[in-house]
């Protein structure tokens, strides 16, 4: 049809994917050993280890998937670049499901609410839960959701990812349509199901605690992980064809403005949370953050106020930054890093009243990291970086302008 | 200041590739002083004829600090010092709920910075142009293109600016008086 149908730039992924994939495979290997180890002498620091490294991935698989249904409905190039890599970290969400299996083996060491309710010492928490555990949160009720969230992603995965496949060849059928279609309702599904997974597998860690906004806090930094990651994944790329002809300041601006809107809204969500609790000042709620800002926890909350926060703030708001992939890449490095932090500080300290590392929460995201990235950066190199047929990729393949 | 009787000289362009090439070329050839004029934003057009300085995000960024640091002290003013309430037992100076006013007022003095600026910055309102004086510039809101070399730029002189000017084949030169 025009020039952009025939392109002359060899779009396959560059041979360092693979090395990568391989590497990330022998450090997910030798992690996952220690894990299995540490699942057996401590199983209990295991499980709560395990959750967090779970949540810390999961989020940016679903979050590439949103940013891919966002880049459906509102076009243009900054998300055709980085659409493979996205399409990558989405078809990991196979892999996802089956590493929620051991959740569901240890969900009496996790939950409180799956234990047998006569061991509750505190008699209010107690008659709360003989409520609840008798209609939302039973084992059964728990798996099954689980499994219907992992079907829903799945199957809006297995969707987008089909349509754009057959775009890779001559002659392909215009997607577009389609995509919308799915991915318009797509996000809300997402919205709804990733509310409901934070509340079953995060919230409910203190069943006795609600906020309304917890779900949201959950989406925003599912979304912000993943365009960190695309960030440094693209970053990867840039030294090596066909990403260094693709990828122009124009879109490396585009990514930097999404992380610096995601951070804000990540900021505004969490202060949200706090004013309404603080201000309310129940006992039901404020439980929540007493636990967090005291015995050692308040200087994890107050790192992530600094450096999840204000400092990526600052730097992102200059526009020669945000334009510079060399730099805007440590960012990126620095926000996942600090998006684990955040899950730490939610999680963990609903199992110390004081500020504790075990030696599982450091092996066993780390162990998942490994065999994450193994098979995201497999699905990498299983599909060209650019769908060349589609209607949209000749935003990419030509020069900027003239 | 010295007025000269002469603004510069103004060469005319079909289309804004050959406004952007021309103004290359320009550029190139030594020319500090000179501006361009499209009927619609041209990508790249600013970064060819040499216009790098933007400051007005640092107005903006001024313009926000001010307005945070104003939104905060009139909250600190109002419950601690002129008018202390005891709100659900919480002490007057109670840095939280402050916060949502102080982020309000630092977008709005932010977006006021950058409107303002913006036009002070461009020396708006304008009610006297030289350029005007061209009858043909008034195209240049409508399908042409026109490039300047102002009388002010060390390099100018009246006739090899023009032939230089010609050399880049224009539609039309004219000389923009003051």
């Amino acid at each position: 049809m025009s020039a952009a149908a025939t392109p002359k730039l060899d779009l396959t992924a560059p041979q360092v994917v693979r090395k990568i994939s391989q590497r990330s495979l022998i450090i997910g290997g030798l992690f996952g050993a220690l894990s299995l180890v540490l699942a057996f002498i401590r199983p209990d620091e295991f499980y709560r280890a395990y959750l967090l490294g779970f949540m810390c991935w999961l989020g940016v698989a679903l979050g590439s998937m949103a940013i891919v249904m966002i880049r459906h409905l509102t076009g243009g190039g900054w998300g055709t670049v980085i659409r493979r890599i996205l399409g990558a970290a989405m078809r990991t969400l196979p892999l996802l499901a089956i590493l929620f299996i051991p959740v569901f083996f240890g969900i009496r060491h996790l939950y409180i609410w799956a234990q047998p309710l006569s061991n509750i010492e505190d008699k209010h928490l107690r008659e709360h839960l003989e409520q609840i555990t008798q209609t939302y949160l039973t084992v059964n009720g728990f798996i099954i959701r689980a499994i219907f969230y992992f079907a829903v992603w799945n199957v809006l995965s297995f969707l987008l990812s089909k349509w754009s496949k057959e775009t890779d060849r001559p002659n392909a059928p215009d997607n577009s349509g389609r995509f919308k279609a799915v991915s318009g309702p797509g996000l809300i599904l997402y919205g709804f199901t990733i509310s409901f997974a934070a509340i079953d597998w995060v919230m409910s860690l203190d069943p006795s605690w609600i906020s309304t906004i917890f779900g949201l806090i959950i989406l925003i930094g599912e979304v912000l992980s993943a365009m960190c990651f695309a960030i440094v994944v693209e970053r990867i790329l840039f030294d090596y064809k066909p990403m260094s002809e693709m990828l122009k300041p124009d879109f490396v601006h585009d990514h930097g403005k999404w992380m610096l809107a995601f951070i804000m809204v990540w900021a505004y969500f969490n202060f949200s949370q706090w004013l309404i609790i603080w201000a309310g000042n129940l006992p039901a709620e404020i439980t929540f953050y007493l636990r967090r800002l005291s015995g050692g926890w308040g200087s994890i909350g107050l790192i992530l106020v600094l450096f999840h926060f204000a400092i990526p703030f600052a730097m992102l708001l200059s526009r020669s930054f945000k334009r510079n992939i060399r730099k805007l890449v440590w960012v990126a490095v620095w926000l996942m890093l600090m998006r684990y932090v955040d899950l730490f500080w939610i999680i963990e300290p609903n199992f110390s009243k004081t500020l504790t590392v075990t030696v599982a929460d450091i092996v066993v995201p780390v162990a998942i990291g490994g065999i994450w990235l193994w098979y995201f950066f497999r699905n990498l190199a299983a599909l060209p970086l650019l769908p060349a047929y589609d209607p949209d990729a000749h935003e990419v393949l030509e020069p900027a302008h003239h | 200041m010295k007025r000269e009787p002469i603004y510069g000289i103004m060469a005319e362009f079909d289309s804004a590739t050959a406004l952007v090439d021309a103004a290359k070329l320009t550029h190139q050839a030594g020319y500090q002083k000179i501006d361009a004029y499209s009927p619609f934003p041209i990508e790249g057009l600013a970064e060819e004829i040499g216009f790098h300085h933007d400051e007005v995000p640092l107005v903006v960024l001024i313009g926000g600090i001010i307005g945070g640091l104003t939104g905060y002290l009139m909250q600190y003013w109002m419950s601690v010092v002129d008018y202390p309430l005891n709100i659900g037992g919480k002490p007057p100076h109670s840095w939280p709920a402050f916060i949502v006013i102080t982020f309000e007022m630092t977008i709005l003095f932010a977006g006021i910075s950058a409107v303002f600026g913006m036009l002070a910055l461009n020396g708006l309102p304008m009610p006297y142009h030289p350029v005007f004086n061209v009858p043909r510039f008034a195209l240049a809101s409508k399908d042409r293109f026109f490039l300047i070399v102002f009388s002010s730029d060390k390099k100018y002189d009246p006739a090899g600016t023009r032939d230089f000017l010609a050399g880049l084949g224009p539609r039309s030169i004219s000389e923009v008086p003051s």
